[in-house]
């Protein structure tokens, strides 16, 4: 970093650099939607618990999905179970916020989300891949119904500021364009004998078919205004039916407009493992998870809980809460074995024995901004006027993303879009505003993408992570440093306390990373209390 | 094991090619969202507003939830301007470094980089605003002098 660099902006020499490794890697969407790098969930079937001493009991810290899903299987092992959660409600960060819900953020902003009904958006995690086996795993077991989640829609919109005069294009558009452009190049290099090196004469011709194919090129091999190329690109004039039937072949877009435009790089995004077809989402939003496990538990789990002291010695572990809605009151709760899910920023501010690796690597991992804002309009204008259902539009506006529900196509009444999903500065930016703040900003950067925002806009909420009362952030931030230097220690048990959680896990801000990481966990405590035999009577208050 | 490294390396590359084409254009044409060109001249009011303030809150009064964002303002810790800097640019539990390269990071977005000179700027205002009255020059090369995260 360079000391006249600026915010969050790498030097123009380390980014060529970089662009130069990368080679054409597909870039930006990837990294927008990548929270975490190892996409492949470790969820192997349920977890073996069998044997659980008589009496054991584990005090779990937290009502996300990590704790919950842990005490699930606890439960069912036979272990005595009690949860402790801040929120009045399960879930944490999965969790939807619907008409007649309010929350209120750090800094005392509260707001009353004032949606239709069925209408919701989730502040935290948004899909679950087809691979997320734990995850899917949960929702069968616990009977929530799932739906497709519309990763790629080619008629959304790819949008830059800075190209075509601020005019969104479809992704269809800029898919085919490029494919087509680069199909033919090759093919030109092809036929120029350019690859003879590298490719024998009789691959050389079926490479030609297939670039032929893959880029929807006419007979000489050229991407060119067409039946062929339209039937990717959409058509000046669709064809139909009767008397007006012909259809009329759009023009592509030139190879240099495609390519200054940088919107190249989101083309691959739903290429990713983690984001391929098929996603789902819970019907009703993402949040029906969180619920669904908190009816399970029922009064397994005690609300408005804030932890404050976590305390272990050779037979137990302690943590003194007090109830939100009464304190200064200190309360216990005790167990033989802890299981803490509690995010680390404020874990970190808890008062913990234990030893000097663990509570340095709950120090070390810093928590990400995001925001995301919720906006409800008058009408489905985007179904009706613009042919969208469902999917993302990706702009390099500060909002980033526009993502159009999933479910409901052509209700009757108001509609709720994901207006803005922020990361980094500019999600910093946005916390520092007020909610109204957050969400006409959200309008206003919209408004250059779809026109109709102003006339349509009805009301909206908008999450910032850092004003999280709950969390202080949005998920744990690792450096390859801190990695090395700290996840082995986080993860491992000290004592009788173990973490779980997104921030323990090599799926960074995925719930596939939550429930993973506590079913290695309380398979490695169920080893200990096994060890351990039977306990001493009347472990848990 | 196979190699978490080379994985988190090749998406250090990919996010930078979305700082290149996408984020640093968010930046443009709003009085509240700031521009790339811009946030190098920041104020320190201006970097306090845009980024500190999130979770200091706008007097610096911190704020209380599961945990709690320390109230800047009155803490005597800030009679050290080094302190100050240092948390700045290394961040201190859940909070962010900034002076931390963001392509350390796993997940380069979360990042927000400031130079010297910008650490020096909301320094000197931190410590010289919300009823802190210390006097408070540092300067850009005596930021620069203080060790920072690699």
């Amino acid at each position: 970093m360079e000391n006249n660099s600026t915010v969050s902006s790498p030097s123009r020499r380390d980014l060529l650099r970089m662009i130069g490794v990368a080679a054409g890697s597909a870039a930006m969407y990837q990294a927008m939607t990548s929270l975490g790098f190892a996409a492949n969930s470790p969820y192997r079937g349920p977890v073996d618990l069998q044997g659980a001493p008589l009496g054991a009991s584990v005090l779990i810290l937290g009502a996300g999905l990590a704790g919950m899903s842990a005490a699930y299987e606890l439960r069912n092992a036979g272990y005595q179970v009690q949860v402790l959660e801040y929120n009045g409600r399960p879930g944490g960060r999965n969790w939807s916020l619907r008409g007649g819900d309010s929350y209120t953020e750090l800094g005392g902003h509260t707001q009353e989300c004032r949606f239709d009904k069925d209408l919701y958006i989730n502040p935290g995690p948004w899909r679950i891949p087809y691979h997320h086996r734990g995850m899917l795993s949960y929702c069968k077991k616990l009977g929530v119904a799932l739906e497709p989640f519309v990763q790629v829609n080619y008629n959304a919109y790819l949008h830059s500021s800075r190209a075509f005069g601020g005019k969104p294009r479809r992704f269809r558009e800029i898919k085919a364009d490029y494919q087509g452009h680069v199909a033919e190049l090759l093919a030109k290099a092809t036929r120029q004998n350019a690859l003879d090196a590298s490719v024998s004469k009789e691959d050389q011709e079926k490479l030609l078919e297939s670039l032929r194919e893959w880029g929807a090129l006419d007979k000489n091999h050229a991407y060119v205004a067409s039946d062929k190329s339209s039937e990717r690109r959409g058509y000046e004039k669709d064809p139909g039916g009767g008397l007006t039937a012909r259809p009329i072949p759009s023009e592509p877009i030139g190879l240099s407009d495609i390519l200054d435009s940088n919107l190249w790089q989101q083309i691959p995004g739903g290429d990713r493992f983690d984001m391929q077809t098929a996603l789902f989402q819970p019907a009703g939003g993402m949040g029906r998870i969180g619920e669904a496990f908190g009816r399970e538990l029922g009064p397994l789990i005690r609300y408005n809980a804030k932890v404050i002291d976590i305390r272990q010695d050779d037979r137990g572990v302690t943590a003194t809460y007090e109830d939100t809605r009464t304190p200064g009151i200190g309360l216990t709760a005790r167990a033989d074995w802890c299981l803490c899910t509690i995010p680390l920023p404020i874990l970190a501010q808890i008062p913990m024995n234990v030893g000097p690796t663990l509570a340095g690597a709950i120090a070390a991992v810093p928590y990400a901004s995001a925001v995301k804002v919720g906006l409800q309009f008058k009408r489905r204008f985007w179904e009706e006027d613009e042919h969208i259902y469902g999917g993302i539009t990706y702009t390099d506006l500060p909002i980033a993303n526009i993502s159009y529900p999933n479910t409901g196509f052509h209700s009757a009444g108001k509609g709720v879009l994901l207006g803005g999903y922020l990361f980094g500065a500019n999600a910093m930016e946005f916390t520092a505003m007020t909610p109204e703040e957050r969400v006409r900003k959200a309008v206003e950067y919209g408004s250059q993408i779809h026109p109709q925002y102003p006339q349509e806009f009805d009301n909206g909420v908008a999450v910032a992570w850092h004003r999280s009362p709950f969390t202080m952030g949005c998920f744990g931030m690792w450096t390859v440093d801190t990695r090395a230097k700290h996840y082995d220690d986080l993860c491992a048990i000290d004592g009788r306390i173990a973490l779980a959680g997104e921030h323990a896990s090599y799926i960074g801000g995925w719930q596939e990373g939550a429930v993973t990481s506590a079913l290695d966990a309380i398979g490695r405590l169920h080893q200990r209390a096994v060890a351990a035999g039977t306990p001493a009577a009347g472990a848990m208050v | 094991m196979r190699s978490p490294l080379s994985r988190a390396g090749t998406r250090r590359v990919a996010a930078l090619l979305w700082s290149a084409g996408w984020a640093a254009a968010g930046w443009a044409d709003s009085p509240t969202v700031t521009t790339a060109a811009n946030i190098g001249n920041a104020s320190g009011a201006e970097i306090y507003g845009h980024i500190c303030q999130g979770c200091h809150m706008g007097q610096a009064q911190g704020a209380v939830g599961a945990g709690h964002y320390p109230k800047l303002a009155g803490d005597p810790a800030l009679v050290s301007w080094q302190y100050v800097a240092l948390t700045v640019l290394n961040g201190k539990n859940g909070m962010p470094g900034f002076g931390v390269p963001p392509q350390q990071y796993e997940f380069i977005f979360g990042a927000v980089c400031l130079s010297d000179a910008q650490v020096a700027e909301v320094v000197n205002y931190v410590r010289s605003h919300f009823g802190n009255k210390w006097k408070s020059n540092v300067s850009a090369n005596e930021v620069a002098a203080l060790p920072h995260p690699k």
